[in-house]
């Protein structure tokens, strides 16, 4: 097993009447252990060009039932006014704008096999040029977390 | 306008052969432009006792933060699950409009921009009914 911690820190020194400094650190352990650490990542970075069309940045796959994984995703764009759209499933989850981040459990189970589309995480750029989007994703180890070969 | 900052460390040494160390900051501003949000909920706790679906953030609602949080404006929201982990089987999933995004296990926290409007719901259901505490809140224009 391997040891991986996700922090947050949280901060404003005018965003209330007094000072906000929130902090949280989980480890990240396969679904039903209380020590098993996740042993399986990917980390990779794309640019997302605008083509009125969505992709899929981490499939979901038919081996993740009952599995535990994590998503990091970040748009690197430095221009304000230009965000990607993150989806699940075709529901939206938001948008990154430039300099954002998210970071979520994800349920990576594909029902339908590899390929038919259910629960990957997609990217769309709708304005701007090119976004550098950059993720990463922590996955327990019971099975292959690739997409099968033949698409 | 209000600095409100988002900031985040993912560190392994040993998941692959060099260690992995991610680090990245993000100022909270309004959709498209370089000006900090000023609303928040406040951080908020809430127990639930039930392994039924639940609304934790309703877009439905005609006013409060429901009626700032539009796809066209900026949104995030921070949520962790505050129980101990326990036996690793005990977890809430949490789901926007109908669809699972994913488990938070005890101990567990997700950072996320939410589109919002109508119907985009930020719900959960708990594997069981046994108390299960959340804390959450929501960053928004």
């Amino acid at each position: 097993m391997a040891t991986t911690t996700a922090s947050i820190t949280l901060t404003s020194s005018d965003l209330l009447s007094d000072s906000l400094a929130l902090s949280a650190t989980t480890t990240l352990y396969d679904d039903s252990t209380t020590a098993t650490g996740l042993t399986q990542c990917a980390v990779g970075s794309v640019k997302v060009h605008v083509t009125g069309g969505s992709f899929d940045l981490i499939p979901a796959l038919a081996s993740a039932e009952d599995q535990t994984q994590y998503v990091y995703i970040a748009n690197k764009n430095t221009t304000a006014a230009n965000y990607v759209l993150i989806s699940m499933y075709n529901e939206i989850i938001g948008r990154l704008y430039a300099g954002d981040w998210m970071f979520i459990p994800w349920n990576a189970y594909d029902p339908g096999g590899d390929d038919s589309s259910k629960n990957d995480i997609e990217v769309q750029a709708l304005v701007g040029g090119p976004q550098v989007v950059e993720y990463a994703v922590f996955t327990e180890t019971s099975a292959t977390n690739l997409d099968a070969s033949g698409d | 306008m209000a600095t409100t900052t988002a900031a985040i460390s993912i560190t392994s040494s040993d998941i692959m052969d060099n260690a992995v160390s991610i680090s990245n900051t993000a100022t909270l501003t309004t959709a498209g432009t370089d000006t900090g949000l000023t609303e928040t909920t406040g951080l908020a706790r809430k127990k639930f006792a039930t392994g039924s679906n639940t609304v934790l953030l309703d877009s439905a609602l005609a006013s409060g933060i429901a009626a700032d949080v539009t796809a066209a404006k900026s949104a995030k929201v921070y949520i962790r699950n505050i129980n101990d982990r326990g036996d690793g089987t005990k977890y809430v999933t949490i789901l926007i409009t109908a669809v699972e995004v994913g488990r938070l296990y005890g101990g567990d926290w997700m950072f996320f921009p939410w589109e919002g409007g109508s119907g985009k719901d930020v719900e959960f259901t708990a594997s069981d009914s046994t108390e299960t505490t959340l804390e959450f809140m929501v960053f928004h224009e």
